[in-house]
């Protein structure tokens, strides 16, 4: 049953790709909501795994599951306009691409076999791969490159990770299932040098897929070229798995007594992205790249309130669902942008309010929320983190923190501003239908609920993913 | 006494005869009668009767280049352990005292070669002192190897009787990485293809031949004499390696050897008839090969004996 | 030298060396190929007795890893016709050394760790560090986008010996799942380079250079 959820945009992604023209669209609306109510399904009901040794039901693989059929669903309805008017060549390769991915990306959520949930991951590389081409020109072949090869090695080191740890096994004389579940319940037998030197390649390797620096470099490439729906997808949903899969394993490392050493490299590496997009967002002159770095920062963001642990990791699980809600939202907006202005620029757009009223709304809110302006969630999450390290003494990283936010704050709005009111170099002459702007208005509508009220239900599961890690008040 | 003289005669005896079968192996592969096997004896009688001419401009160092370098091919011979019988000399260290030997006759080969003071020859000379450095290198790093390995350091530790035999059951199969290095080191110290043509007939592409144009007659005869022995010197070390058993009986031994020398000789003549230069640039890559061969079986080797 | 294992592995080592030596790409898949070929080996001969699904999954390894990802590799650059060679950012004469300095530093290295199980394999760790050192320093001494491809499955190559030998856990199905993977991500990197030809005319990644900061 619950393989299901990953079979079924399995074959339709299969069928996608024999359907040619026009005929594929609605299938992506479709498996999009069949997906949807699958997964609603699986988080009311929670069943077994027909294959208990690779696949699961955990609390963080639920969270992101949710999320990632939310966001799909909604892209997919503002996939079907944005397709119609932006000329893609051969969108059979498209949307046969999105559903794989779709389909790779729940297998990401379910696994919890170590191995299977690395294949998994480098399978999200590779279904994602023809979406970033999509646009078939030298500069999204670059960044395609780039995409594959740096992900390639990096997972291959998170491979050469997840084998030392079965040495761990091997060493400290353990014998259980390879799964997170069941080695995180022994993690105390595990040996403990293997282990670190295994959470160390493993957190470099996703690391590299989750955009932490210094092994972002194919991420504002591949977010700047793939096509907007495919760059919601990629920021939203394809960082969070690679995320999952650092964080079960930092569960693992916590639950064997060594949460001081691997919490400590995450929060070394969260500070190193944060300061990393600051950099460079100051001087970016493309909006879909500014929004990529954003994507780095936030990442950096929700490794670091990980790292630190207690309310810092409640907070950064809070980050993780409004980071995929707004961001989503925002490239969705971008995609808006290029289609009316017709230029990747910052200096090709402006004075938003005007020409294009209705994405207006959607840019500015989501701008709001991903700065982490009150009432959106990131606020909340990232006022945890900061609470969170305070109470565990990170007063250094704080400090570090706090300034960097304040810089992206900063440079995050100058570019808005010019993007929203200053002169436009054209007049736009697109209608935005309703397609173009409520799909954005249901992610940031989502995000604006979840934030004055949490259900009880998301609330238990949250708490119930990050307990072990030592998260919760 | 009189075995090791005996096989240090027959050595510089057969020497032109063994050179001679590359010719013919090249002559089969190209389809060629080729010339008669004794070629090399004529050709020396030949160059004895005529008389050397010197140009005005060369000194005496230009006429003690062959006789030395013919000198010293001798002299190393005499250490040498051919077909596993005694050499006449050995002691502790002889190894290095012969490999100066051979570099001793290069030098003054090549010093002959600039006393001629032409741009040719020193072109050839620079290649010459140049591509037998790496070689240097590959045949010290060897005689470590032997060295950790039989824990001598004579020629006759390593080729003498079953010595051979002890140095492989020693490393195993890295020695034949050893062997494969030598031969590298056989085709660049002898100037044969793929590093220099010994049949090239262009100064700009010689290496060995170009520095020896300008001498004539006895002193040609002298140069090709100690070439040959050169050959048969390096020859020896690797048919040793390749037959490496001794039956105890000199005259089957002997045959024996002449069998394994036939095939390294003709190992060369193969490899020039398939093979082709390579590009004078290319040519540090190949020799180098041979280097990281011999590093690559020592390391190898040393992992084992710990 | 008494394992055949160890004379297996130092085949693995000595294919390292050709594949940093060989500056021709054609002699540089012969080299990976060879590598895939040995590495594949490796399991029949070290550590634990074999059940007829290991030997059969240790041929479709040999299968994919020595014959069909190399072959692959060689119809694209079949495809694209490489004629020049581009300069490499380390030389094939410092590459060598550095290849020989490398298996030094790897022996050296896991004489540090000491494993169970595997101790009698002298080589075992020295090659797998190696083959992973290696496969990195070809990602990132060759401008050639086939090169560092090449570099990628020596890295793979390196994970293999590495999972294959020091435990058992991984079971078949997981492994093959693995390698698939594999496959997938070079074929697909195989139709990345026959495009790379196709736009920029060469598969230089110094021509790679629009998208940056």
């Amino acid at each position: 049953m619950v393989e299901l959820v990953f079979i079924v945009p399995l074959v339709a992604g299969a069928l996608a790709f024999f359907m040619l023209g026009r005929s594929g669209r609605p299938l992506l609306v479709l498996t999009g909501a069949v997906h949807l109510a699958l997964s609603v399904y699986l988080w009311v009901k929670r069943p077994e795994a027909l294959f208990p040794d690779y696949f699961g039901v955990t609390p963080e693989g639920l969270l992101s599951l949710i999320v990632i059929s939310l966001l799909f669903f909604l892209i997919s309805i503002y996939t079907q306009t944005y397709l119609a008017r932006s000329a893609i060549q051969s969108e059979n390769i498209f949307t046969g691409s999105m559903l794989l991915f779709l389909s790779t990306m729940t297998m990401v959520t379910l696994s919890d076999h170590i191995m299977v949930m690395w294949i998994a991951i480098e399978a999200t590389t590779l279904a994602s791969a023809p979406l970033i081409y999509t646009h078939r020109s030298a500069a999204s072949l670059e960044a395609t490159w780039k995409y594959v090869l740096i992900c390639s090695v990096g997972i291959a080191l998170a491979l050469l990770g997840s084998v030392l740890i079965t040495v761990a096994m091997d060493v400290g004389g353990v014998e259980s299932a390879l799964s997170f579940s069941s080695l995180t319940e022994k993690a105390r037998g595990l040996d403990p040098t293997w282990l670190k030197v295994g959470f160390v390649f493993i957190l470099v390797g996703y690391g590299t897929k989750m955009g932490l620096a210094p092994m972002h470099t194919w991420l504002p490439d591949a977010h700047s070229e793939a096509p907007s729906p495919a760059s919601a997808l990629l920021s939203g949903v394809l960082l969070n798995c690679a995320y999952l899969g650092i964080f079960k394993t930092h569960k693992i490392m916590v639950a064997a007594g060594l949460g001081g050493f691997s919490g400590m490299i995450l929060i070394v590496f969260g500070l190193l992205s944060i300061l990393a997009a600051a950099t460079f967002i100051l001087r970016q002159t493309e909006y879909k790249r500014l929004l990529a770095y954003s994507s780095i920062e936030n990442m950096g963001i929700i490794a670091f309130g990980t790292g630190v642990g207690g309310l810092g990791a409640y907070g950064a699980i809070l980050c993780l669902i409004h980071h995929s809600l707004i961001k989503s939202s925002l490239f969705l907006t971008s995609g808006n942008l290029l289609l009316g202005f017709g230029g990747r620029l910052i200096s090709d757009t402006g004075n938003l309010i005007k020409e294009m009223p209705r994405t207006f709304v959607a840019f500015f809110a989501g701008f709001a929320g991903i700065s982490g302006i009150p009432p959106f969630g990131i606020f909340i999450g990232e006022l945890f983190i900061i609470l969170g390290a305070f109470r565990a003494g990170h007063y250094v990283a704080v400090g570090l923190f706090l300034l960097s936010l304040c810089v992206i704050f900063g440079g995050f709005a100058h570019h808005a501003m010019r993007i929203s009111f200053e002169e436009s170099p054209k007049t736009v002459e697109m209608k935005e239908s309703i397609t173009l702007v409520w799909p954005q208005y249901g992610l940031l509508l989502t995000s604006l609920i979840l934030c004055f009220w949490i259900p009880d239900t998301l609330y238990q599961t949250i708490i119930q993913a990050v307990t072990i890690i030592g998260g919760g008040f | 006494m009189i075995k090791p003289i005996l096989f240090w005669l027959l050595a510089m005896l057969t020497a032109p005869f063994f050179s001679a079968v590359i010719l013919k192996v090249k002559a089969f592969f190209g389809g060629k009668k080729g010339p008669p096997i004794l070629i090399n004896y004529y050709t020396l009688f030949k160059l004895f009767q005529k008389g050397s001419v010197y140009s005005h401009s060369t000194t005496f160092i230009f006429k003690m280049g062959p006789m030395i370098s013919l000198g010293a091919a001798v002299t190393a011979l005499l250490f040498l352990p051919i077909a596993g019988q005694p050499p006449m000399f050995s002691w502790h260290g002889d190894v290095i005292l012969v490999l100066y030997l051979l570099g001793l006759g290069r030098f003054f080969t090549i010093a002959a070669a600039m006393d001629t003071a032409s741009p040719f020859e020193g072109m050839g000379a620079a290649r010459e002192a140049y591509f037998p450095i790496i070689c240097e290198a590959t045949l010290f790093l060897t005689l470590i190897l032997f060295f950790m390995l039989s824990g001598e350091l004579r020629l006759s530790a390593y080729f003498f009787g079953n010595e051979p035999l002890q140095l492989w059951r020693a490393a195993g199969a890295p020695l034949l990485f050893v062997v494969i290095a030598l031969f590298i080191v056989l085709l660049t110290e002898n100037t044969r293809v793929p590093v220099d043509d010994p049949a090239t007939h262009l100064e700009l592409t010689m290496i060995h031949e170009v520095m020896v144009l300008d001498h004539s007659g006895p002193d040609l005869g002298m140069i090709e004499l100690g070439s040959y022995l050169k050959l048969f010197f390096y020859s020896t070390i690797v048919a040793r390696l390749i037959w490496p058993y001794d039956m105890g009986n000199a005259f089957v031994d002997g045959a024996l050897f002449a069998v394994a020398m036939l095939a390294v000789y003709g190992v060369v003549g193969v490899t020039e008839s398939v093979m082709a230069r390579y590009r004078m640039d290319k040519v540090p890559k190949f020799v180098l090969t041979s280097f990281a061969l011999v590093f690559f079986a020592t390391i190898i080797t040393l992992e084992f004996m710990k | 030298m008494n394992q055949p294992a160890d004379a297996i592995l130092s085949l693995v080592l000595l294919s390292i060396l050709f594949s940093f030596g060989s500056s021709r790409l054609p002699s540089l898949i012969k080299a990976v190929a060879f590598q895939g070929i040995v590495v594949s080996l490796v399991p029949l001969f070290v550590g634990h007795e074999l059940t007829a699904g290991g030997v059969i999954f240790t041929q479709v390894t040999l299968l994919i890893r020595g014959i069909l990802i190399p072959l692959c590799i060689y119809m694209a650059i079949k495809k694209v016709r490489i004629r020049r060679e581009v300069e490499p950012i380390v030389g094939y004469h410092a590459s060598m050394l550095a290849g020989l300095a490398l298996i030094v530093a790897a022996i050296a290295f896991s004489r540090k760790f000491d494993l169970p199980g595997i101790g009698q394999y002298a080589l075992l760790l020295p090659t797998a560090i190696a083959l992973l050192v290696a496969g990195m320093f070809l990602l990132m001494a060759r401008r050639n986008a086939i090169a560092m491809v090449l570099g990628y499955i020596t890295m793979e190559n390196g994970i293999y010996l590495v999972g294959a030998t020091f435990s058992v856990r991984a079971q078949h199905i997981v492994e093959f799942g693995i390698l698939l993977d594999v496959l997938a991500g070079v074929m697909i990197m195989a139709v990345i380079l026959q495009n790379i030809k196709q736009t920029l005319d060469d598969v230089d990644t110094a021509l790679l250079r629009t998208l940056k900061e």
